[in-house]
């Protein structure tokens, strides 16, 4: 058990998904504010003068986190952020699921296309809350660009 | 446990700064504090796009009294995957994106003998994110539809207040 927990290639590994996952989550957000905000606006959970705040600085904090877990820059802020953010995501999706709310996801794109199932995205959540908590307990000093 | 706290405050504090600059450079930027509309209730949301002479705009209040009133018809706008999901019961499926080009006239002649143009319409889409029932509202009145409303808090408004829907083709 301990030797998983401080393997240097599974860290390498699950830091590259985490992070890889918010910084490509970051990337469509970024290039279109307006679209982002509409889908913010819909998940009805931010007051309204709020949801443009949210929606430019989000995808930042996804992005600047994602790199930091990959990185090593501060990778405990970072993942611990990114954990949080996944808390906050699987909140939103369940209550707009049980609201019955048609939604768009806004994960990946901001395309009005991408409109996921409720439980899948709540599984998909879940999986990678578990791959943070794993990054959080993990170890290993290897493979990083930052020394820790 | 300090060290995580400065680190995690750091970190907000760079995508903050970073994100409220980009903001401002970027060529697509928005307002900071966005104005986006109220809804739900006896107010009625109104799309940010409305023109003067769009059909009139109605609330919550308004359209689920419209939905005791006989004769009063209720379009969906959506996509028809969306709508065999979950609908404003009774509601008639016209799929904004997916009307044929080709015929467009004759899509419209076709329609009145299932949806006639006397009858009072009430239109909506997913919500106030969404823009296929303003623009199917104007089209209906550009058609002959007579008495056209736009509910623009929507599919959304409706479910939040769990008035009756229906699912299924």
């Amino acid at each position: 058990m301990n030797r998983f927990m401080q393997n240097d290639y599974l860290s390498l590994l699950t830091r590259l998904v985490v992070g890889g996952i918010f910084i490509y989550a970051s990337l469509d957000k970024i290039s279109q504010p307006s679209e982002f905000a509409r889908i913010v606006y819909n998940y009805h959970l931010v007051p309204g003068n709020l949801v443009n705040l949210v929606a430019i600085i989000l995808p930042w904090v996804e992005l600047i986190c994602g790199l930091s877990v990959i990185s090593g820059f501060y990778r405990e802020g970072g993942i611990l952020i990114i954990g949080f953010l996944t808390v906050v995501f699987i909140t939103a999706v369940g209550i707009n699921a049980i609201r019955g709310v048609d939604l768009e996801c806004g994960c990946f794109t901001v395309s009005s296309r991408a409109r996921g199932n409720a439980l899948s995205l709540l599984y998909r959540d879940l999986l990678l809350l578990a791959v943070c908590i794993y990054v959080w307990l993990n170890r290993s000093q290897r493979f990083y660009l930052f020394r820790q | 446990m300090t060290k995580r706290l400065r680190q995690t405050a750091i970190l907000f504090l760079l995508s903050i700064s970073i994100g409220i600059i980009s903001n401002f450079v970027n060529g697509n930027g928005i307002p900071l504090i966005g104005d986006w509309p109220a809804s739900g209730g006896s107010e009625a949301a109104v799309s940010p796009s409305a023109e003067e002479n769009d059909p009139p705009f109605i609330s919550l209040d308004e359209a689920a009294a419209l939905f005791q009133t006989p004769g009063v018809l209720f379009i969906d706008a959506r996509d028809p995957e969306d709508f065999e999901l979950d609908r404003i019961k009774g509601a008639i499926n016209v799929p904004y994106d997916y009307l044929p080009d080709d015929d467009y006239e004759g899509y419209w002649e076709n329609l009145a003998n299932e949806v006639p143009r006397d009858r009072i319409i009430v239109v909506y889409c997913s919500g106030t994110e969404c823009e296929l029932s303003l623009y199917l509202g104007r089209d209906m009145v550009h058609y002959g539809y007579r008495d056209v409303r736009i509910f623009y808090g929507g599919w959304n408004d409706w479910a939040n207040a769990g008035l009756p829907k229906e699912q299924g083709e």
